[in-house]
């Protein structure tokens, strides 16, 4: 075991190795004033380097081959209990195997004035329906890149949304009573919206998230609306881009794993030349296309909206019709409106 | 001198006089004693401790040592010390013995896609690195899978290290239903639950996580059981971990052939099979290429590209690289 792995910073691991500090156990038996003197750092810093040593060399742990591990069959028995958000579409809710789930990462990509957007408020409401209706009850967040979210339609969608949900419940009069006040008014007071302006906003946003959700327990569902948009323009250096890009990947992917919610980033779509012809594919790069455990990519067919299943670890591939209505997304009503398994 | 000091607070048995002698000739952090056990823990933890021992004249020092008044003690602690080192290394093995470890500690194992199987002329072989590279969603998490749920019936004791919450276990139960005998029943229930048990699944989100994972597992493979033994561990993917680290500093770099040297050195001594999942970036032709880079090409020992027709469920394999099996293609679905 090295000092070589553990996270700090290289002036810190470039001192520590030439004093012959090389492993860790030699950390283990000195003392946090012995080391600030020995390097001159204050002891507050010395206390934080002995901290990341001593949790990294924790060995010998009996609880199994590895600590935090599961098996498959404790996730099995986990995921009949996992909750989805349901997208008011049922065709779109079906393909994806009841909704959103909320353990994993959704991309969701198209062309501009698809209504990706509208999906994303679409969530951001259905995510606080109460858990008597059947949704989550929870709170949702959403990071505004573009700056296309319109607070009016947000309303219109939440008061449709509202206007649904009561009319489900006029057979129990008594059980809607006892609901706390539904309205779309609350409804909006429950989306945390934030604003980003630039790339740095965006990855400090990222990184400040996990504290935020560890404050408020609440939030159920996190869309980041286009995760894309800061990190087309203007970057010279795409090595650099590349390593962003695959740190908030990460910090991303970390989110539904521990805190249970799920996570829906929206992308945009560029032109890719292959095979002699140019293809729409997702932004980003075949690189980022890694850093999403579902994609689905939403197109026009013969004037119909299409939400296609490119990427999924569990659902085959599959495309259905929808449509966006001044509800919200709601299922197509043309005639043919089937699933087209792939 | 702090070193020794420190040595002095842990092992009185290093008093002054040993500080003394190790200091007239300039070995300053050394550490004599003479208990076998305080020997080998001062040279685990001060390694630069061997390299002033060793870089001294061994014959020189022994003469010294006979002119001191503990002589005899000094010379045997002289020599418990090289035997120590000795020991440190790994064994030299022949061609034989290395035959015979192979064939009889180390197997192959089938991981289910009949066409992957017929490609590697068997399956993944334990003791050897597997790289699966391939495009987005060209199928890699579903032959991971595959490849865990297989194992996991025929013989048991996977590890998935999973960086994209891609571990769906109703894909796992899908799976595992399709290789058991289709009629219900006690029995089937119960292997069910004993393949799902066998699969021991873990996220990991950065690379310094992954080196915890690693390290934690090497302490306890050495004191795991013959029935619960890790037969293969599969790491779903590991450019996902690395590519962020890479290209600031050389520091990244040394970091990815350290997961690199590490996962094959547990592969060869516990007998694991390890296959870990690369995707691809573009190269200025506008083809694609593996990512992760040159250095990491001669890491694995096996190499496997997958890519899909577009539109179709069939994907073909083909080997970029292996010891013994020439290039080839194989379609498979």
């Amino acid at each position: 075991m090295e000092i070589d792995t553990l996270p700090i910073s290289a002036s810190m691991r470039g001192k520590l190795i030439s004093t012959g500090y090389i492993s860790l156990a030699s950390l283990s038996s000195i003392s946090p004033s012995q080391l600030a003197q020995d390097f001159r750092v204050r002891e507050s810093e010395a206390v934080e380097i002995l901290k990341v040593a001593s949790v990294n060399g924790r060995v010998g742990n009996s609880d199994g081959f590895v600590a935090g591990a599961q098996t498959a069959w404790d996730m099995l028995r986990e995921e009949e209990f996992a909750s989805r958000i349901t997208t008011s579409c049922k065709e779109f809710d079906h393909i994806l195997g009841g909704g959103i789930s909320c353990k994993e990462v959704t991309e969701i990509g198209g062309v501009p004035g698809i209504g990706k957007t509208q999906i994303g408020i679409q969530l951001a409401v259905n995510v606080q329906i109460p858990v008597d209706y059947g949704g989550l009850g929870g709170k949702a967040i959403y990071i505004d890149t573009e700056g296309s979210f319109m607070v009016e339609r947000a309303l219109q969608i939440a008061e449709a949304c509202v206007e649904d949900l009561l009319g489900k419940g006029t057979a129990w009069k008594e059980f809607r009573a006892s609901q706390p006040k539904l309205s779309a008014k609350n409804l909006l007071g429950d989306i945390f919206y934030f604003r980003v302006c630039s790339y740095t906003e965006q990855i400090a946003l990222v990184n400040y998230l996990e504290k935020f959700i560890s404050e408020h327990k609440e939030v159920k569902a996190v869309i980041v609306d286009s995760v894309t948009f800061h990190f087309r323009q203007d970057f010279q250096d795409m090595t650099l881009r590349t390593r962003l890009l695959g740190n908030m990947a990460l910090k991303l992917m970390q989110l539904p794993k521990k805190f249970n919610l799920a996570v829906v980033l929206k992308n945009q779509v560029t032109t890719k030349y292959s095979d002699g012809s140019f293809r729409l594919t997702l932004a980003l790069g075949d690189s980022w296309s890694h850093s999403c455990t579902n994609r689905v990519i939403l197109y026009w067919e013969s004037n119909e909206r299409c939400a296609y299943i490119d990427k999924s670890p569990c659902h085959q591939s599959a495309s259905a019709l929808s449509a966006v209505t001044s509800k919200g997304i709601r299922s197509s009503t043309s005639n043919c409106s089937r699933i087209k398994l792939m | 001198m702090g070193l020794l000091k420190h040595l002095e607070r842990d092992f009185p048995i290093i008093d002054s006089d040993f500080q003394r002698f190790c200091a007239s000739h300039g070995i300053l952090s050394d550490c004599f004693d003479f208990t076998q056990f305080h020997l080998i823990l001062a040279l685990a933890i001060y390694p630069h401790a061997v390299e002033d021992f060793l870089f001294h004249d061994l014959y020189v020092l022994a003469a010294f040592a006979e002119a001191q008044s503990t002589s005899e003690r000094l010379k045997q602690g002289i020599t418990q010390v090289l035997t120590i080192i000795d020991g440190q290394h790994q064994t030299w093995f022949n061609g034989m013995e290395l035959l015979e470890n192979h064939q009889r500690r180390k197997r192959v194992l089938r991981t289910g896609c009949v066409g992957l199987d017929l490609l590697l002329e068997g399956g993944l072989c334990q003791g050897q690195l597997t790289e699966l590279v391939g495009p987005s969603s060209s199928g890699k998490t579903q032959v991971c899978l595959q490849a865990a749920s297989n194992v996991a019936k025929d013989i048991g004791g996977v590890v998935f290290i999973d960086t994209g919450n891609s571990v769906s276990p109703k894909r796992i139960v899908h799976l595992v239903n399709n290789i058991l005998d289709p009629t219900p029943g006690e029995a089937k229930n119960r292997m069910f639950e004993r393949i799902m048990r066998c699969i021991l699944c873990h996220s990991v989100f950065n690379i310094f996580s992954l080196f915890n994972v690693l390290h934690e597992l090497e302490a306890n493979l050495r004191l795991q059981s013959e029935e619960a033994r890790v037969q293969l561990i599969i790491i779903d993917s590991i450019s996902s971990l690395i590519t962020p680290i890479l290209g600031s500093g050389s520091h990244g770099h040394a970091l990815m052939i350290s997961v690199g040297i590490l996962l094959k050195k547990l592969a060869n001594e516990y007998d694991i099979a390890v296959l870990v999942t690369n995707h691809m970036v573009g190269r200025d032709g506008g083809t694609l290429k593996p990512a992760l880079g040159d250095s990491w090409k001669s890491i694995p020992n096996v190499r496997l590209l997958l890519s899909r027709v577009s539109g179709d469920n069939k994907c073909s394999m083909s080997i970029i690289k292996h010891p013994s099996v020439c290039a080839r293609k194989q379609k498979m679905r």
